[in-house]
């Protein structure tokens, strides 16, 4: 899974940036489970769904250090596309990496975040814990809809698209007349095509979700309040997905205050 | 480690912006001041509220910050061994702009100047610290494609003459007015002048020097500018892997005094591409890409908006190590040299017609 796997390396590159950036760096802490008992747990959000959360854990929004998602909030925030109407979002992930709570979580958060509002109702279709979809509407009349599928196969990298309708422009992450994100260099040899996409030459040899995790540990170590603010995002979008759920059992719409 | 007391002068290159951001965060800088060339350039850092003192005057900053132990040389390619000279003879660290000149007496002499005062260069060549190209020299080094046995790189971007006048100038981009060739009313200077970056790449992948090249430009996109923006170039390394080379200014800019949105009329404003093909298999690479997209403001057409730039970053913790450790920058004048003499032979392959031999 995501988040038991390349745990030292990883505790070493974010006390390595601590370092540099001249960062208070705690005694003790995890990137990983097992939890820590003594220190700071800094774990993805959707990994602690099901769990209650002590002061000592950080659910990570790790999606909000990525570059991409930066540079489309700022499209929104900036209004380079003027008055968003509609979000387009859609992730396909490997059963054997995600569950699909998980995905519907990054993607709900996504929402709000690049949205710049909260969401105040949905009605989602689920089968089987495997395959659905929901709609969303935020605070600001934003229409989001949310495509969640954990039925690509073992090995298959996330593929995902957030594009954002405005009554000035579109935005988006995947380019104009493809269906699947780009990669940074393709190689075709013996070995069939192989691709890469490198993103960070500081975290250089880690992949983009590790690279997604550690610049968000870094973060909440080096700006103090998102640890508060994230702990209370997480309950929010855990009672988000329980809605989902509830919308999908009883096919009806949920609407929050 | 003590930060280094940095500063910058100028601010007239292309790329002065993009070392604010680094200037300010990374704790190893302490950045004290900037030198301003102009009062409108001067207006345009203020506008950047970065609160750093900034003045009109290279002399004035320089007693006003007897501490400063580097510089920034943002500036035209003409006015980098008047400030080299300067800067010798004080002791401070210099990263230069790419091309620290294209007159072989003049580099010479800076290479004396910074050999002489004990201080370190390094010069700007960011794609070093570019992470798409930190895997692409690993894929390469690693043997996947084989004996490399052909590149094509390109270099395409928009024109920043307007915004930065001297490139579109032969005698402030080339250092002198050289016609391009016999009865051509345009001179040296131009698109290629401002892309060295695949003439560093090739040598660095293939661990080899320049054989030979062969360059030709093309009538001008722009016919109002006395410089050239479009060429092609191709050749042959010493040890045999051939290239050609696009280095031409030939994505369309709206011509704005201070970059900005809307900037680009092509969607992508700069591109570095390289492919590769190699005894055992090829290679597609954009060092650039993938982006986020829009069509918004100011003028509603499909953008390319970069999620790159951290290339800055890394290339200043080498000039910080490199100035506190005593050590060589990778990009040194020494290694840059052969760089700088394979793009006079472009050019000299364009006045003449043939292929030029190094």
């Amino acid at each position: 899974m995501n988040t038991i796997i390349h745990s030292q390396g990883m505790e070493e590159a974010l006390s390595g940036l601590l370092r540099k950036y001249s960062i208070s760096e705690p005694q003790d802490f995890r990137l990983t489970q097992p939890y820590s008992s003594t220190g700071l747990s800094l774990l993805p959000g959707y990994s602690l769904i099901g769990a209650s959360i002590t002061e000592n854990q950080i659910p990570l929004l790790t999606w909000r250090l990525k570059r991409k998602f930066i540079e489309l909030k700022k499209i929104v925030q900036d209004s380079v596309i003027e008055n968003v109407r509609m979000f387009r979002f859609s992730s396909m992930g490997s059963k054997d990496e995600w569950e699909w709570p998980w995905l519907l979580y990054r993607e709900m958060d996504l929402c709000e975040f690049i949205g710049n509002g909260k969401i105040v109702s949905l009605n989602a279709v689920i089968s089987d814990n495997k395959a659905g979809n929901a709609i969303l509407r935020l605070d600001n009349n934003i229409i989001c809809s949310i495509e969640i599928s954990t039925q690509m196969p073992s090995g298959t990298d996330l593929v995902d698209r957030h594009e954002i309708i405005a009554q000035r422009g579109v935005a988006s992450d995947l380019v104009v007349d493809t269906m699947i994100p780009q990669d940074s260099i393709y190689t075709y040899t013996d070995k069939g095509e192989q691709r890469y996409r490198d993103v960070d030459e500081e975290l250089f040899g880690f992949k983009e979700f590790q690279i997604d995790h550690i610049r968000s540990a870094f973060q909440v170590l080096k700006q103090g309040e998102l640890v508060q603010e994230w702990q209370a995002q997480h309950k929010r979008l855990v009672n988000f997905i329980k809605s989902a759920f509830e919308s999908e059992k009883e096919r009806k719409k949920i609407t929050f205050n | 480690m003590k930060p280094i007391k940095i500063a910058m002068l100028s601010l007239t290159h292309g790329h002065t912006r993009k070392y604010y951001q680094t200037l300010k965060e990374n704790p190893k800088l302490e950045w004290l001041a900037v030198f301003a060339e102009s009062e409108q350039v001067r207006d345009v850092f203020l506008k950047a509220n970065y609160d750093i003192p900034c003045y009109l005057d290279e002399q004035e900053m320089y007693e006003k910050h007897l501490d400063i132990e580097a510089v920034v040389m943002a500036s035209a390619n003409n006015k980098h061994l008047q400030q080299f000279r300067e800067c010798a003879k004080r002791g401070i660290h210099v990263l230069s702009m790419k091309i620290p000149s294209f007159d072989m007496d003049e580099y010479a002499e800076i290479e004396e100047l910074v050999e002489k005062a004990g201080i370190v260069c390094q010069v700007e060549l960011e794609m070093h610290y570019n992470p798409v190209v930190t895997r692409l020299n690993q894929i390469v080094s690693e043997g996947d494609l084989g004996k490399i046995r052909s590149v094509n790189a390109t270099n395409i971007t928009l024109s920043p003459v307007w915004a930065f006048p001297w490139q579109g100038i032969p005698e402030e981009s080339y250092g002198k007015r050289v016609p391009l060739c016999t009865g051509d009313k345009r001179f040296r200077g131009g698109s290629l002048s401002d892309h060295p970056h695949v003439f560093d790449l090739i040598r660095w992948l293939t661990n080899s020097e320049f054989d030979y090249v062969y360059a030709e430009a093309g009538a001008n996109i722009r016919p109002d500018i006395e410089v050239e923006d479009t060429l092609l170039i191709n050749g042959k390394m010493k040890n045999g892997t051939n290239f050609l080379f696009d280095p031409s200014w030939s994505r369309l800019e709206e011509r704005l005094e201070i970059p900005g949105p809307g900037w680009e009329i092509y969607p992508k404003r700069m591109e570095v591409n390289v492919n590769i093909s190699g005894e055992k298999g090829a290679l597609l690479a954009d060092c650039f890409g993938p982006n986020v997209y829009h069509n918004g403001i100011p003028n509603d057409r499909y953008t390319v908006q970069y999620t790159y730039f951290d290339e800055w970053i890394g290339m200043m913790d080498e000039f910080v190590d490199c100035i506190r450790n005593k050590k060589t920058p990778k990009i040194n004048l020494k290694w840059h040299r052969a760089t700088i003499e394979a793009m006079n032979a472009c050019y000299e392959s364009i006045a003449l017609g043939k292929i030029v031999y190094l």
